[in-house]
């Protein structure tokens, strides 16, 4: 039902012609794939040293508090830069996105990062004792640091692998991976196989 | 000097062999690649924003920069290691594409200048005693580098 509902969504955006314009634009889909990867560097780079700095990797002389509240705004201006860009990106190429499980895996990751970026954020904002001059901070604190790399890791991850098309729909899959993938037609086609035999 | 004698060496080469004939080790190394072009490049960014002034002002320069130095180290490792594992995948088609020279030149200048000018310099003198105008024109000259060689680098995908 889901799966029907997103595809007939981006079946509905490849329908403008913008859409495929961008596509099949000679540059301006690479500029803006590539400011895409490269506000890596701010996103993902200030990420890193913040987390890096909770895990008590770095930056060990300085408040744990300090270097996140300083490093915190050149990374949301990073993540704002990524989400229009990547938004763009899925309007440029929107049926074979819904339809790659790298790109659902990526989704799914996206918001539990995100869930977990607000929970840390409250534990730091309010910290418990005095463990912001620490060099190494508390287990509750480090484990939330270690979860945040791994998740955003993920995330850019799965963002590189959707180019990959290892598990597209036009590939021979089990009826599962059709499912998770969200090859409706396929899985139709696969119902009508089964029900003729 | 011809460096393809070089480029056909690598491309017949053990590492050559693996790069090649497993598509799943390349991306898993991609991977690493792109991960740690991140933490590189986010390095490089406080630290040279730092020296610009433009962020964490009230923390000492000399502190973000030592700190940040280590994690360039460790950032640099992991992407010339995974960098030559990937070259060894496509390595005459690199020999003769443009935008692999633009970046191994300014990998090369990159390099030269934080181990040669920036790193010396700013680890050794207390950061109040070189000019202001010297500091910024590094961070500058830095920040200009590296995004030439992560830039390059991703245009290589589209040449």
């Amino acid at each position: 039902m889901l799966n029907e509902w997103l595809l007939t969504l981006a079946r509905w955006l490849d329908g403008f012609s913008w859409s495929t314009e961008l596509h099949e634009s000679l540059y301006m889909y690479a500029w803006i794939e590539s400011t895409h990867v490269l506000t890596l560097m701010l996103f993902l780079g200030m990420l890193f040293i913040i987390d890096l700095r909770m895990l008590g990797v770095t930056f060990t002389s300085v408040p744990a508090t300090t270097i996140a509240e300083r490093l915190d705004r050149p990374m949301m201006i990073g993540f704002v830069v990524m989400v229009i860009t990547g938004f763009i990106l899925y309007f440029a190429i929107p049926v074979r996105s819904t339809q790659s499980i790298w790109f659902r895996i990526k989704v799914f990751l996206l918001i539990a990062a995100g869930i977990n970026a607000l929970l840390f954020r409250n534990k730091m904002r309010n910290p418990t004792g005095s463990w912001d001059l620490d060099p190494k901070p508390p287990k509750h604190i480090r484990t939330g640091a270690a979860l945040s790399l791994t998740l955003w890791a993920a995330v850019v991850i799965t963002g590189r692998t959707i180019a990959y098309d290892w598990y597209d729909c036009n590939k021979e899959l089990p009826y599962f991976m059709y499912w998770a993938a969200g090859c409706v037609d396929e899985m139709a086609a696969l119902d009508l196989q089964a029900s003729l035999q | 000097m011809d460096l393809l004698p070089l480029f056909e060496w690598i491309d017949t080469s053990m590492l050559a062999d693996i790069s090649k004939a497993y598509g799943g080790v390349f991306a898993v190394v991609q991977m690493f690649h792109l991960l740690s072009l991140a933490l590189l490049g986010g390095a490089v960014l406080v630290g040279d924003l730092r020296l610009l002034g433009v962020m964490m002002r009230d923390i000492p320069s000399e502190i973000v920069v030592r700190n940040t130095l280590k994690l360039f180290n460790v950032a640099l490792i992991v992407v010339l290691a995974s960098g030559i594992f990937m070259m060894s995948a496509v390595a005459i088609k690199l020999y003769y594409n443009e935008m692999f020279w633009v970046k191994m030149t300014s990998l090369g200048l990159g390099i030269l200048f934080v181990y040669a000018v920036r790193r010396p310099l700013l680890l050794s003198y207390d950061h109040n005693t070189i000019s202001a105008l010297v500091l910024k024109s590094m961070a500058v000259t830095s920040m200009v580098l590296w995004f030439t060689v992560a830039a390059s680098g991703r245009w290589i995908g589209f040449s």
